[in-house]
């Protein structure tokens, strides 16, 4: 009976309604490589969610099926790069790191120096690569900061950088100087308490 | 005449006082009827009361919502200037990347909206007119655009942070 009750469960988690948005082939094979996350202990939210984006965009069927899949094998990367304590949000920031060009030596190392959360500072060392920064650069940068900066400071410092490139300074050597200026580590002292206007990304 | 009104309470009292007799055979006659009843009728309710544990538990657990309500979230603003568009809507992670739940509000070619997020990392785009794809100019780009179109990112810190 509990063995029936826990199927019933699992089925209900399986039957999302959201995928019913896929044509029943996609939805099909979606629902299988969600399933198999979910046995694995991944988060099954960014399965679904890749295959909304892919449908709303109007992507083929096929295409979906293969970020789907792609998304569920590079999340357990970083879950043995983060180890299985990682939360979902440190999870899928480890994906954009890796897929970025960290190499998952650079995530574990993260998750030994930095005690907080390292959503912020995965995303940020993605955000840095998307900006042209060297994946090398950014890691770098990064685990500088980790260890003292909050995720505020972590958000500043990636936009500090994003403003010096935009006025023309070679990516790799804004974000060096940028941590070497040492600002965004004295801005620690001070906690600016909860934001009371909308932030931006 | 008659008793007086604090003998006869104590009087009660003492009768109250008097040790029950139960035939000491209750308990074995109690036993021996459990273990009559059919074993059907008494093994339905634990598994009853386990199956509807875990319905409820997947109802509050609600497995397709994305973060948990107690989560800590943060409003942030998301801005598009087109002043050409007839309509943009804000589409991402966030909303089931479904055009329809964030309509965003124009002011002379400014387009804007403010949700709340919980920690996480979210892909999002902005829809324009509801046929073109565009990146917010103002926010990370996602590098993984394996659909075709572009797409940005904010990410929310955890605790601590």
């Amino acid at each position: 009976m509990i063995v029936a009750a826990l199927l019933m469960a699992m089925q209900v988690a399986i039957q999302d309604p959201r995928l019913d948005r896929l044509d029943p082939d996609t939805r099909a094979q979606v629902i299988a490589v969600v399933d198999s996350a979910r046995q694995a202990g991944l988060p099954a939210e960014p399965l679904i969610q890749r295959a909304l984006e892919g449908t709303t965009k109007a992507a083929p069927g096929a295409r979906i099926v293969t970020a789907v899949r792609r998304l569920a094998a590079d999340l357990g990367a970083a879950r043995t790069a983060l180890g299985n304590s990682a939360s979902a949000p440190e999870l899928e920031a480890g994906v954009a790191a890796l897929r970025a060009g960290a190499p998952s030596q650079v995530l574990a190392t993260l998750r030994s120096v930095r005690r907080s959360s390292l959503t912020m500072a995965l995303s940020v060392l993605a955000d840095l690569v998307a900006s042209g920064v060297s994946a090398d650069s950014a890691a770098a940068a990064v685990l500088a900061l980790a260890p003292t900066a909050r995720d505020a400071d972590l958000v500043e410092f990636r936009r500090a950088v994003e403003r010096d490139i935009a006025l023309g300074a070679p990516p790799s050597a804004a974000t060096s100087v940028r941590v070497n200026s040492g600002a965004f580590v004295n801005s620690m002292s001070s906690d600016p308490g909860p934001p009371t206007r909308p932030r931006r990304p | 005449m008659f008793e007086h009104e604090d003998d006869v309470i104590e009087r009660v009292i003492q009768e109250l006082r008097q040790p029950v007799g139960v035939d000491p055979a209750l308990d074995a006659r109690v036993m021996a009827a459990i273990a009559a009843s059919s074993p059907s009728q008494r093994g339905v309710w634990p598994w009853l009361a386990a199956a509807a544990a875990v319905l409820v538990a997947v109802g509050v657990w609600q497995p397709w919502s994305r973060g948990s309500r107690a989560e800590a979230s943060d409003t942030f603003q998301f801005v598009l200037v087109a002043p050409q568009a007839s309509s943009v809507s804000l589409v991402g992670d966030f909303n089931d990347w479904d055009p329809a739940r964030a309509p965003m509000r124009v002011a002379q070619g400014v387009w804007a909206t403010a949700i709340r997020l919980t920690p996480g990392r979210y892909r999002y785009a902005f829809l324009v007119n509801g046929a073109e794809w565009r990146a917010d100019p103002g926010a990370p780009s996602a590098r993984d655009d394996e659909f075709g179109t572009p797409s940005s990112v904010v990410t929310v810190g955890g605790k601590g942070s």
